[in-house]
């Protein structure tokens, strides 16, 4: 198990999305009170977190507070409330459209790569170093069918894609790749940066470990601290992922930044997983990938392939949630009678 | 929802809107809490069980009496891996019987009695392939919430709009299908692994907490909340767990009702006097949350945590 997939090519598992009946329905609030025909994208929030059970896998979820918010006194109110360590906010964009034809007219692959875009700004201005959370960008689009209740979307979770592609050296569970001095320190440490709400909801960090075993964890900014007290650094970030041989999506983007960034070409990560809120270092994993650097991406000229539509059961279709249910009002008055 | 139900409901409405909120602790007489006592409690849940956190929910709906950043307790994503029914059936099989409290048998704590009339089982030792049968149509005859056939026949096919022109992605990096399946790779996991959200809120009229669960099916849409009933122990479901309006959250969810919480606290705050054991009232979550777990006995969400729970066990 240890070694297994050595030399082959690192495949990462797709993010998956969840929503909350809660967005839905400020979503159909803000349609019908505030946007009305104007199909402008909003600015929305995602939310993720680490793993916390070995067997499902975490997900982007949206909640009602993804969206701005939908009362009117409420405006002067920041949008977005900070995150916890079970709500890791990541920033998206919505594209809501007024007609079932429009919907299915947007180009996706033209959304796609645009936010890819971003992202790929972000690594080569450096905001994603201060502000990591923008390496997971995502990106809705959606009609809402507010005489049926009945919401079509998709999500895309954009990826840059490395060509040629990452080798994957080595992969194992984390608790066999340390020793257990480090392990004890490396699960210590990790879970003080997730019970501090300094860091709880930072998900990309570095840890280094000297040779005293001990583990030390910082901000992807300190990397050059690291690199001075560190016989070993990973890079490190919170999977969503459960499975045992697969790391979650948002090490693509992270793998972009390390080698368009510092430039390496062999990559050490640690895919931070929990079991019940705490380090779980059986579950997580340490790899390490080959990374050839693609050419032009150390001039930042061209923006890199993207992928990452989300398949609905396998199929490149959208999603579609009917909330008549709980919103029609005559079946409301049904059920209240 | 049957009519004494709303009386009841109406009635509670009114006597929440004219009673002030509990404030003197009868924790230890009568098994409630007080509102600062459930913060309390809640707090202490959180510290040690960190995948549950506190949210402030919608805010038209918020309760002036909690803080507004502390309005009602939730964990999410959590595994519910089979369904209530098929456990229950595997503990009769093996001739189980877990009764947490005999002698007064108030069908609060004997979670998994004696089996009831089951025709369908031929004997009391069902085989392995019935079981799996049995597991098979419950989940497969469901229909599905959303998109379902009822009276939604004018939403467009969406296999009409399979889409080979936009989004055509081919990337060796790209795992594919990952399905939220159970380790082992049996189809029939797919099928039977649910994930629920599981929030606590203060019901201000029973004095107590109260749990709600949404729940979704495998591939994370939600899930009717009469299905959610099948994760529900048996002699609970539609008796002691209702669908009704969340508290703070949009739409029908499952309810454990909480008309009987305060009297089976005050049991089990007995039951560890009695022992020598003094319950602390920061410790009344997990209390809470073990005793909720024989209601909803397959659906994993954190309660752990040490207890010094007397000497003799039942």
């Amino acid at each position: 198990m240890a070694k297994e997939g050595s030399g082959s090519i690192l495949q990462f598992a797709p993010f998956q999305s969840s929503v909350d009946e809660g967005f839905w329905h400020r979503l159909s609030s803000l349609k019908l009170n505030k946007f009305g025909i104007d199909d402008s994208p909003i600015p929305i929030s995602g939310f993720y977190a680490p793993c916390s059970h070995p067997q499902v896998s975490n997900h982007l979820t949206l909640l009602a507070e993804s969206l701005p918010s939908d009362s009117n006194e409420g405006s002067a109110m920041p949008a977005i409330i900070r995150g916890n360590r079970n709500r890791c906010s990541v920033p998206g964009i919505l594209y809501n459209t007024n007609t079932m034809e429009s919907f299915h007219a947007l180009d996706k692959q033209g959304l796609l790569k645009a936010e890819a875009k971003k992202i790929w700004e972000d690594i080569h201005s450096g905001k994603a170093v201060e502000d990591c959370a923008v390496l997971s960008r995502f990106l809705l689009i959606s009609f809402a069918d507010l005489k049926k209740w009945s919401f079509h979307y998709w999500f895309a979770f954009p990826a840059l894609a490395l060509d040629p592609s990452a080798t994957l050296v080595d992969l194992r569970p984390a608790s066999q790749w340390f020793t257990l001095e480090e392990a004890e320190s490396v699960s210590a440490e990790c879970n003080e940066w997730r019970n501090s709400s300094e860091t709880a909801d930072v998900p990309f960090f570095l840890v280094s470990i000297g040779s005293d075993s001990r583990a030390t964890i910082r901000h992807l900014k300190d990397l050059e601290a690291c690199q001075l007290d560190g016989q070993k650094l990973l890079f490190a970030f919170y999977d969503p992922c459960h499975l045992p041989i697969n790391p979650g999506w948002p090490l693509r983007n992270f793998l972009a930044l390390i080698c368009s960034r510092w430039n390496l070409k062999t990559v050490r990560f640690l895919c931070y997983r929990e079991n019940r809120g705490f380090a779980d270092l059986s579950l997580s994993l340490v790899g390490e990938a080959l990374i050839t650097v693609p050419q032009g991406w150390r001039e930042h000229q061209s923006v890199p392939n993207a992928v990452g539509w989300e398949l609905n059961k396998g199929r490149k279709i959208p999603r579609c949630i009917n909330l008549a249910k709980s919103m029609d009002p005559t079946r409301l008055a049904i059920s209240a009678a | 929802m049957v009519l004494s139900q709303r009386i009841h409901e109406a009635f509670k409405g009114t006597v929440e809107r004219i009673t002030g909120p509990r404030t003197v602790s009868a924790f230890k007489e009568k098994g409630v809490l007080s509102v600062s006592e459930f913060i309390i409690a809640g707090d202490n849940l959180v510290s040690k069980c960190p995948t549950w956190s506190w949210e402030s929910g919608e805010p038209s709906k918020r309760k002036s009496y909690l803080p507004a950043e502390k309005q009602y307790l939730i964990t999410r994503n959590v595994p519910c891996l089979r369904r209530a029914a098929s456990v229950e059936e595997e503990y009769e099989a093996a001739g189980g019987e877990i009764l947490l409290d005999n002698e007064d048998n108030d069908g609060w704590l004997a979670t998994h009695g004696k089996p009831k009339d089951r025709s369908d089982v031929e004997e009391n030792l069902p085989s392995m392939e019935t079981l799996e049968i049995r597991q098979k149509e419950t989940v497969r005859s469901i229909p599905s919430y959303f998109g379902g056939a009822e009276d939604e026949e004018d939403i467009p096919d969406m296999a009409d709009y399979e889409e080979a022109d936009n989004v055509i992605e081919t990337d060796a990096a790209t795992l594919q299908s990952t399905y939220l399946v159970a380790q082992e790779p049996d189809d029939d996991n797919i099928l039977r692994t649910r994930t629920y959200d599981v929030s606590i809120t203060y019901d201000k009229y029973y004095q107590t907490p109260r749990v709600w669960l949404t729940g979704y099916d495998e591939s994370r849409m939600l899930l009717q909340p009469e299905l959610v009933l099948e994760d529900v122990s048996q002699d609970h479901a539609h008796k002691t767990v209702t669908i009704e309006d969340h508290p703070h959250l949009p739409g029908k969810h499952a309810s454990v009702h909480p008309c009987r919480h305060g009297a089976v606290m005050k049991k089990i705050i007995d039951v560890l006097m009695s022992r020598g054991v003094e319950p602390e009232v920061d410790k009344y979550l997990f209390l809470f949350l073990k005793f909720v777990a024989s209601v909803i006995p397959t659906i994993e969400y954190d309660y752990t945590m040490d207890f010094d729970l007397g000497s003799s066990s039942t």
